[in-house]
């Protein structure tokens, strides 16, 4: 195989750039010479042919959503609108430095203003800000937030954080990170809260409870409101982790359901693409009470007056205000700019009709639970046992899990078998063995943008493998770049960098 | 609305579920939660529209290649090759998620690893992650897995330094970030030339981590960090934050005795992007791998003994760890480091070499440039600069700055916008763009604008 270090040639080959305006010697007696780097990173030497040749090859042993089908549950894995990428690379956002001042960024300021705006209508909370720049730093933020509020009116002794059993790691983690003792409760058999369980919890250490709804089961939670009046009724304040946001825009929101704060995943709902890994974003809202706390700064607006310059031409002027008793920053500018105005231009092409989006959600994975769950029964013969549903509902939301442990108990066949197995059916496998708390877990999230042809597909194929030799599941992948990989030697090895250009190796 | 493709379809789905209507799908919602009314929002726009929008709006934005503009403060007016855009939007790098299954993900595994190998040399030390949000948390975070290694021995329980002049935005993300962990956070401080007081240092000895950057928020190179680490011991923690560029030319703090090492990556591989998405680099030595923030990939083989690679140690991570973790970090900034990576491919060792040369020679030639304009102070003139320095005037800067902005210069950071002491202090930010040319508007604009107030 090829590796980017492999690419060492003559320096005179490589990417060229102007000279410096200083000559060698006057730019380095600017520096002591103890100061200065003996020896060069030894980076790889690639002409520009021989780039694009290495990330070509190395982009096509990568799966996208472009390259096929990612019902990747709780990542919403939609399809990336192209028009967003065109926009970012305007000089309008990409050349633009966060400390500019604000007669320089008036059209930034519009969008950061709208986007604060319609996902506060979206959520039924009072203020947004967009700094957070991915879910978990959002859940952070928000935490931060409620500690000051708890702080500030003389509970600061409330300590404990509550999080059900199936909440996404994150969770506790980012209120561990505020210096929080975290609450697990177990979920009930049906998957949903166990409000005795939550009962027997909440009380005057109560800082908060994190919670997602539609849960990670793809589950309403029907006793919600219960749940946040027993958290309130207590001092403590509610949570929602926006993960699955995507199910319900249009239909409920969460300040509906009670909460006074929550976080959206904008790389999910909201499609910035999320490049292997990220850029996400993470922008939190929050309802009145906890505004005043929110990270600074925040976009406001005034109508223009005869004195202001032109601004974007809507009769406003926008500016920064910050909060009155800010936490301050959570990431040194003004959160992922690039991300939001992504996601700006994905909200435009729905507006009002967002809940269209949230429908068709919610429809495909109905459908596609349907199609699984439902065999014909010439398959239904031949399959070795049958998924179990990780939460038995009449309907999900916009995604589902499955329990592949029958399986298991019957062929030996783990739910990371039937993963692997399905990359060799050209898809991505779904979110493994979460949440927790359903066995041999399969999660599956096919987004509003696929269509029926690609649901039905993967119903059948899903249940070809099914009734494919066992031995023939826990084998695969076969099609793949590379068969099935060994994480353990990873971990025990670590081999975590190239060992240098001027070793062998294979 | 067209990115629906079941659109119009949804009766003959339904059907099939043996349901009528779209309702039915929602009906676990209680009516109590439910949404009564439509979104007050606009209608949908088609993509033409939405371009048109977007064109208006970017448009009347001020960028910063629209003139000659001075403004960098831990941010580069670079120059990105065409060709990182062009491949890192391939869409199988843009629309994979976390590379979770490793067999269909070997080129975005195999991409950082090799930016991890990249970091590693740039910094010199053997270990770096996929990428951090950003330089504060990184800084950050580097600070709170340092106290995670070094309390049980440290003479200083729960205690960090960090540099007086680390800048307030980075400062806030720190006591965002240590706070929950009962850290004390004290700062070092600094000398007029703008070094760290080094025999003042010693006092950090035996606490868990000593943050500092290098260039400082002053644009200061301070040789006497080169000592820093004599000074603090082993049991704890030199954390340096790096300008990534200047490695291209100053000695990498693994070569003195750093043990993290972080920094904004964006230099390589985007544009300054109103400050996001960028990356923030992680690097450190063996100590901390286990205590690490962050994504890390590591070779490996498959069944059939061919080389391959995975994400690896996730046992510090969020998703098995949960509330033990190391980090609640998931999303981070892959692809902005893939963008990165390839940018440093471009370059190689002798082109970062000539970059760091490059604002290097245009910090320097701005400066000098500068001090000869009767009415303007270097605060440091003894001081080594790469890419920001700081002049005083005899007036308010965020008044003088405006004032040269009519002129059409952007002529850097008023300085008091981060310390009140500062209020007549200019942060002038150099890259390897600026030309002579955008000095000589900065001197005219300056000149004119001290020609304004002594009048």
């Amino acid at each position: 195989m090829s590796d980017i270090f492999s690419f060492n040639g003559s320096p005179n080959a490589g990417w060229s750039q102007p000279d410096p305006i200083l000559s060698d010697s006057e730019v380095l007696e600017t520096i002591p010479s103890s100061m200065l780097r003996s020896i060069p990173p030894a980076w790889p030497r690639a002409s520009e042919p021989e780039l694009v040749r290495h990330y070509t090859w190395l982009s096509k042993r990568n799966f996208g959503i472009d390259t096929g089908f990612y019902p990747l549950g709780s990542c919403t894995m939609k399809h990336n609108p192209r028009v967003n990428e065109r926009i970012v690379n305007l000089p309008g956002i990409d050349r633009m430095h966060p400390l500019q001042p604000e007669h320089q960024i008036q059209g930034i300021l519009s969008i950061f203003y709208e986007m604060q705006e319609m996902l506060a209508i979206c959520s039924g909370m009072d203020q947004v800000t967009l700094q957070p720049v991915a879910g978990a730093q959002g859940e952070f933020t928000a935490i931060r937030c409620i500690q000051e509020y708890h702080r500030e009116r003389g509970e600061g002794h409330r300590n404990k954080v509550i999080v059900p059993d199936s909440a996404h790691g994150t969770n506790p983690a980012s209120a561990s990170m505020c210096g929080y003792e975290i609450i697990e409760i177990p979920s009930a058999e049906d998957g949903r809260i166990d409000l005795e369980a939550l009962q027997s919890v909440v009380g005057e250490d109560t800082a908060a409870m994190m919670i997602t709804n539609p849960s990670t089961l793809g589950v309403f939670e029907p006793d919600i409101a219960r749940a946040s009046e027993m958290v309130h009724s207590a001092g403590g304040q509610m949570y929602y982790d926006g993960a699955n946001f995507n199910a319900i825009i249009g239909k409920t929101d969460p300040g509906l359901m009670g909460f006074d704060a929550v976080h959206y995943n904008l790389h999910k709902t909201f499609s910035q693409p999320h490049g292997g890994g990220g850029p996400g974003s993470g922008p939190i809202g929050v309802k009145e009470h906890l505004s005043k706390y929110l990270p600074s700064p925040i976009a406001s607006r005034r109508e223009i007056s005869e004195d202001d310059p032109e601004g974007v031409g809507d009769g406003y002027w926008y500016n920064w205000v910050a909060p009155e008793k800010t936490i301050g920053k959570v990431q040194q500018w003004h959160g992922n700019a690039g991300a939001v105005i992504r996601c700006w231009a994905f909200y435009r092409r729905y507006g009002r009709e967002l809940e269209r989006m949230s429908e068709h959600a919610v429809l495909n994975a109905n459908y596609l639970r349907f199609k699984i769950m439902n065999p014909d029964p010439d398959v239904l013969t031949k399959i070795h046992a049958m998924p179990l549903d990780g939460a038995p509902t009449d309907f999900v939301m916009h995604e589902f899990t499955l329990s592949m442990i029958d399986m298991k108990n019957k062929v030996g066949v783990t739910g990371k078998d039937i993963a692997k197995r399905l990359l060799d059916y050209g898809v991505m496998a779904p979110t493994l063995y979460f949440p927790m708390i359903v066995p041999e877990c399969l999660m599956i999230e096919p987004t509003e943008t696929e269509s029926k042809e690609v649901l039905d597909k993967f119903a059948k194929d899903f249940l070809t493998i099914l009734t494919e030799d066992p031995d023939i599941i826990k084998g695969a992948p076969y099609t793949t770049d590379v068969s099935r990989v060994d994480e353990v030697w990873a971990a025990r090895n670590l081999i975590l960098r190239h060992p240098g250009n001027n070793s062998e190796d294979n | 609305m067209d990115q629906l493709p079941n659109l119009g379809r949804e009766q003959e789905m339904l059907s099939i579920m043996g349901l009528n209507s779209m309702d039915e799908l929602f009906s676990n919602i209680p009516e109590d939660v439910r949404r009564k009314k439509p979104l007050p929002l606009p209608p949908p726009q088609s993509e033409e529209e939405i371009w048109r929008d977007a064109q208006h709006l970017l448009g009347s934005n001020i960028d910063l290649d629209s003139r000659p503009s001075f403004l960098s403060a831990g941010l580069s007016r670079n120059f990105v090759p065409t060709m990182v855009g062009m491949l890192a939007t391939r869409g199988e790098f843009l629309t994979s998620y976390t590379p979770y299954q490793a067999e269909v993900s070997q080129g975005m595994l195999q991409a950082m690893w090799e930016f991890q190998t990249m970091i590693s040399e740039l910094v010199n030390l053997p270990i770096s992650n996929v990428s951090m949000y950003d330089a504060s948390t990184s800084a950050a975070e580097a600070i709170t897995c340092a106290v995670r290694v070094h309390n049980k021995k440290a003479t200083q329980k729960d205690t960090i330094y960090v540099s007086e002049l680390v800048p307030p935005h980075r400062m806030s993300v720190i006591k965002n970030y240590v706070q929950g962990s009962g850290i004390n956070l004290h700062t070092l401080k600094h000398d007029e030339n703008g070094h760290l007081d080094i025999d003042n240092a010693s006092i950090a000895h035996g606490s868990c981590a000593v943050y500092v950057e290098q260039p400082n928020s002053f644009g200061i190179l301070d040789e006497g960090l080169l000592n820093l680490k004599d000074k603090i011991g082993d049991n704890t923690a030199l954390i340096v934050g790096v300008d990534a560029v200047s490695l291209g030319l100053v000695s990498p703090p693994g070569d003195w005795g750093a043990d993290i090492v972080v920094g904004e990556g964006q230099p390589f591989g985007i544009g300054p992007t109103f400050g996001g998405p960028i990356y923030g680099i992680f690097a450190c030595t063996e100590k901390y791998i286990r205590q690490m923030p962050g994504r890390i990939v590591g070779q490996t083989y498959d069944t059939n003994e061919k080389k391959a690679f995975t994400l690896t140690l996730s046992t510090r991570e969020q998703h098995i760890r949960r509330h033990r973790a190391t980090s609640n970090i998931c999303s981070n900034e892959t692809l902005i480091a893939l963008m990165g990576a390839m940018h440093m491919s471009l370059l190689g060792p002798e082109g970062i070499t000539v970059l760091a040369k490059r604002v290097a020679a245009s910090t320097e030639a701005t400066r000098k440039a500068l001090s000869s304009i009767d009415g303007v102070e270097l605060i440091h003139p003894k001081s080594s600069i790469f890419r920001d320095f700081a002049i005083k005037i005899p007036g308010d800067s965020e008044e003088a700055v405006l004032f040269m902005d009519s002129k059409g210069v952007i002529a850097g950071l008023p300085m008091g916008l981060w310390w009140e002491s500062h209020s007549s202090s200019i942060l002038i930010g150099c890259d390897e763009r600026t030309s002579e040319s955008d000095i000589s508007s900065l001197v005219s604009a300056i000149k004119e604008w001290i020609k304004e107030v002594k009048n």
